[in-house]
């Protein structure tokens, strides 16, 4: 790795001044970005520590929406009792991302910020991620690239609470050089028609520091598995390449607001099949003012993966989509 | 088989507790006053010319002590390379990972700086991966004299095994069936990360390695910096595994020497994960052809193999491919050609010849009892070897026990049913493989020496690297001593202070060096009759170099393995479900070392059949896989129970009968697991590893 110097700043404001001054790069557990900088991926001149900004990895319960810290680590926002009871598409994300050590150290902004894993990146040829002007996956090894929104780049996004968060109707709140803004999760997320070296809007100066949940109006949370009241029913769904410590080959994220057994409102997003997490409005719309029965899901399961445009290598994550699709909504359906 | 007393018992690792708590000092902790640091320059490219090297840069950074190139170092690394010159520094570097420079420096960091600074113009050439790719017209030739590496002979020729006529074989046969199978580049994966101190007191070398064989490590080393082997010492007390690739001395050890001769300060050479996984060696990748006649009750008439060893672009591995040699069949011919290739160095990884082949082989069979509607119990039970190549009698074996016992254990009659009996999504099938490894009798030594407080002091040259070498001699000595484990005290991993113990290859440690404490043990015990305890400052010393041949028979132990796995045809995900490993070693020395070594082996194989492989980008020649990661090495959460049988056959040879164990316990994994897939699904899958774009292809 290069030499660089570590900075502790104590405001966020601080920490955007310093990430404002040239070659920085945040960090908040580092379990990824050291060894990024250890491959020479990276090399930022300061590295600026967000732990040491006091406050930033706290729940809180507000008037019509939950705040979460962006540096909250991934086990305890697993762990966290108001987020299972409530969100469990996100308690389950973040409980199945890496290893325990990863969850342990990894915080939910990084995660949401993590670079992307494909092989050719991380190796350091000179593709678009790396400031190249070529994407070698399209012809190459592409076992498990995007069979959706590819070109020019065919990375899959690497995080699990991502597409969760999207589903979840989540907004994020940045810090930068000009005080704060909040977009919506899904605005947040930019695929590599707008910049293939990119996975987010981000500016180099800003930081994601908040994530806020809605409160999904009136409806019973601590029965959330409620057939007769409306409620939030909801399920992160991961299929990894061995039992642990892989990003996801496909994964899913559903939530559905239930009245009674009708599905009221439903939000279904893909995750390790797209360079951005990938909502299927189409399925949603065919779950919403319906009954989720087991024929509806399969249905639904082959909806999601309509216009997919696999690669040479990758068209098994077709039938895998479709099959995680279908078994998370039967799932939830008959919850 | 008569019980003994230590041996035999369960007995947790003499070291167990240092390891646990952090008191082992491994190679990487090891520390010097004044020592250095040293980083290695690797070639980008798959094969390429250097045309020009500029260190100056380097040098001219404050910190940099020495760095060495194919400009001003041409010391040969013998054991990297079997068949031709291979320096520490090659021109041209011939695959991606071909070290070019090495660079001393007072840290880390300005020691990697520093290579950052060197300028190397390349001039690339064309590369090949695929070894049958590389034997055609036209392809890059990548050591003089051709691609196909030269046999034993000497001769560019493949390597060819006859007996009878395949072709009689096939007239004989009422079914002939053929198939062609594949297997990838696996890299050993040890835990342990790769380094080397060298210091050096006067004309004396001293040599901290991570070494599965300290003897043969120094012999090495000896020869290629000329130096007498009683000037060069090497020690490793704790190491970390190895599996193969840490046999011999390594290039590292050689330029931690010859940079801290040059630097005038001990140096330390370490790799990175992602060096070790491309730049050390892993095991062979091959393309295999079979083509077999049976009759139709089942037994077989004939076996034809033709197959290539892809051996990356030195010859540090033997490159052959085993596993018909399970089965008896009047007429076998197999042909081997080992080449060279653009692709990371192949060479020993467990049971270097034996995973391979013997997925290929029993995968083949498979297919034959299904054909014929025979369980692949039955088809083995009629079948399986009963004479070494069909000739020489086995000095012990337990196949047949293991075939009854195993699969009554596993339960096989209620778990394999014919294939693709589910017809739900998804599906559970059983699989079984065979396989033998040899079990040689060899030369080692041993020195025992009682003190005057009746402690007997254990000498051996053993490192341990994970097999629990030192507890299994402790309790080969107590025995032999007749005393209790607590009065033993071993002294292992240093070449001052052991005789020559054979390196921990071949699973060889238990049997050769075993042998050498036996024979010390009753001659200290003939002098404690003759003379008792020694009494003061004094000691009884006994040693014992030997070297026992096997005359008229075949040494060999023999392992079955029986899987369960469950397919999901929807998602493509292969679970173990449920795994018993059945084993033939002769006495087990130590069940609980033992039953680990199995487990580990049974782990790693089913890694193999499912996940494992350094995958490269055909484009570009370059590996992408490299490191615990994208290679998908398997976790904790991968390996299932792993049930295990001991079936003790008695043999003559060997201490208290004992056979090799450390390396069968991989042979037959990876066919049990693909056979299982075979049951559960109906499908076939012939080139590894079994991954879900295959699984879902196939399914389709």
């Amino acid at each position: 790795m290069k030499t660089f110097s570590s900075a502790n700043p104590k405001t966020v404001a601080d920490a955007v001044k310093l990430l404002g001054k040239g070659n920085g790069a945040v960090v908040g557990g580092g379990s990824d970005l050291l060894g990024m900088v250890k491959e020479r991926l990276i090399s930022p001149d300061v590295l600026v520590n967000l732990r040491s900004i006091p406050g930033l990895d706290q729940v809180k319960e507000q008037a019509n929406e939950v705040v979460i810290g962006g540096l909250i680590t991934l086990s305890a926002l697993a762990e966290h009792p108001l987020i299972r009871s409530r969100y469990a598409v996100l308690a389950e994300a973040a409980g199945v991302v890496g290893t325990p050590q990863i969850r342990n150290a990894g915080t939910l902004a990084g995660n949401v910020c993590q670079r992307p894993w494909c092989w050719y990146f991380r190796n350091g040829f000179p593709c678009y991620k790396n400031g190249g002007k070529t994407c070698f996956s399209v012809v190459g090894e592409n076992e498990f690239h995007a069979i959706f929104g590819g070109g020019p780049s065919y990375i899959v996004h690497p995080s699990d609470t991502a597409p969760a968060l999207v589903a979840l109707d989540a907004k994020f709140k940045i810090a930068g050089p000009s005080g704060e803004r909040v977009i919506a999760a899904s605005d947040f997320f930019a695929p590599p028609s707008k910049d293939p070296a990119r996975e987010n809007v981000l500016a180099h100066d800003e930081v994601l520091i908040e994530v806020r949940l809605p409160a999904y109006g009136s409806w019973t949370f601590n029965t959330p598995y409620s057939t007769t009241k409306s409620a939030l029913r909801s399920a992160y769904h991961k299929e990894l390449d061995r039992e642990s410590w892989t990003h996801a080959v496909a994964s899913v994220a559903v939530v559905l607001e239930m009245e009674g057994s009708t599905c009221k409102k439903a939000r279904v997003v893909l995750g390790g099949v797209a360079p951005i997490p990938w909502r299927v409005p189409k399925v949603e719309a065919m779950l919403e003012g319906k009954r989720i029965t087991p024929e509806l899901a399969a249905q639904a399961g082959q909806a999601a993966v309509e216009g997919a445009k696999p690669l040479a290598k990758n068209g098994y994550k077709v039938k895998l989509t479709a099959a995680i699709v279908k078994r998370t909504l039967s799932a939830l359906g008959s919850a | 088989m008569t019980p003994l007393t230590s041996v035999g018992k369960a007995t947790p690792r003499i070291d167990a507790l240092k390891r646990v708590t952090g008191g082992a000092t491994y190679t990487a902790d090891i520390q010097a006053p004044g020592m250095l640091y040293a980083r290695v320059l690797r070639s980008p490219h798959p094969h390429a010319r250097i045309k020009s090297i500029d260190v100056s840069k380097a040098q001219a950074l404050p910190g940099v002590k020495a760095i060495l190139t194919n400009q001003n170092c041409d010391i040969q690394w013998s054991s990297g390379d079997t068949r031709n010159k291979r320096l520490l520094f090659n021109n041209p570097v011939r695959f991606a990972g071909d070290a070019v420079a090495a660079v001393a420096a007072v840290n880390r960091h300005v020691a990697e700086d520093a290579l950052h600074l060197i300028d190397v113009e390349y001039e690339t050439l064309p590369f090949v991966l695929d070894p049958e790719e590389a034997l055609k017209d036209g392809a890059p030739e990548i050591q003089p004299g051709g691609n196909l590496s030269p046999n034993g002979q000497g001769k560019h020729e493949p390597d060819k095994y006859t007996r009878g006529n395949v072709e009689e074989g096939f007239a004989a046969a009422d079914h002939v069936f053929e198939d062609s199978y594949r297997t990838p580049h696996i890299n050993n994966a040890q835990m342990e990360i790769r380094a080397s101190m060298a210091q050096w007191q006067g004309d004396k070398l001293i040599v901290h390695a991570s070494t599965q064989g300290i003897a043969n490590c120094r012999t090495d080393i000896a020869k290629d910096l000329k130096l007498k082997p009683e000037n060069v010492e090497v020690i490793c007390l704790y190491m970390g595994g190895g599996f193969g690739n840490k046999n011999q001395c390594h290039d590292f050890d050689l330029m931690a020497a010859e940079l801290a001769r040059r630097a005038g300060a001990p140096v330390r050479v370490e790799f990175t994960r992602k060096e070790d996984y491309t730049s050390v060696h892993g095991r062979w990748p091959t393309n295999q052809y079979y083509k077999i006649g049976v009759k139709n009750d089942g037994t077989l008439t004939a076996i034809q193999m033709r197959a290539y060893s892809g051996m990356g672009p030195y010859r540090k591995g033997q490159g052959d491919i085993s596993g018909i040699e399970i089965y008896q069949c009047p007429h076998v011919e197999r042909t081997t050609s080992m080449v060279y290739t653009n692709m990371s160095v192949s060479a020993n990884f467990r049971a270097p010849a034996y995973p391979q082949g013997v997925f290929a082989v029993e995968s083949l069979m498979d297919d034959a009892a299904h054909a014929l509607k025979m369980d692949p119990l039955e088809f083995r039970l009629k079948n399986f070897t009963r004479k070494y190549q069909d000739r020489t009698a086995y000095s012990s074996s337990g196949l047949e026990e293991l075939l009854r016992k195993g699969s009554e254990k596993f339960g096989w009659k209620q778990r394999w049913r014919p294939a693709a009996s589910d017809t739900g999504p998804i599906k559970r099938g059983a699989g079984m493989g065979m396989g033998m490894f040899p079990s040689s009798l060899g030369r080692s030594a041993a020195i025992l020496r009682v003190d005057s407080k009746g402690t007997y002091h254990v000498h051996v040259g053993v490192t341990d690297c994970g097999t629990g070498a030192k507890t299994t001699m402790g309790l080969i000595a107590a025995e032999a001593l007749e005393v209790p484990l607590e009065r033993i005290n071993v002294v292992w991993g240093d070449t001052d202070t052991c005789p020559y113990s054979v390196g921990e290859s071949g699973s060889r440690t238990t049997v050769f060096t075993g042998t050498a404490v036996v024979e010390a043990a009753k001659d200290l015990k003939k002098q404690i009759a003759e003379k008792g305890l020694p009494t003061g400052n004094d000691f009884h010393t006994a040693s014992a170099d030997t070297n026992p041949v096997l005359r008229d028979f075949a040494r060999y132990s023999f392992v079955v393995h029986f899987a369960e796995v469950e397919v999901d045809t929807e998602t493509g995900r292969v679970h173990v479900t449920r795994y018993l490993a059945a084993h033939d070693s002769g006495r087990v020395m130590n069940p609980l070392t033992a039953e680990s070594q199995v487990k580990g082996g049974a782990t790693t194989g089913i890694g193999m059949a499912l996940h494992e492989q350094l995958l490269y980008d055909k484009r570009t020649g370059l590996p992408l896989s490299a490191g615990y990661y994208h290679a998908r090495v398997m976790t904790h959460m991968d390996a299932p129970e792993i049930e295990v049988l001991w079936v003790e056959s008695e043999d003559a040879y060997g201490p208290f009968g004992a056979k090799t164990l450390g390396e069968p316990t991989i042979i037959p994994s990876v066919a049990a697991v693909a056979n299982a897939f075979f049951n559960a699904t109906g499908k076939r899958v012939r080139d590894l590893p079994i991954t879900r774009d295959k699984v879902l292809g196939v399914m389709a």
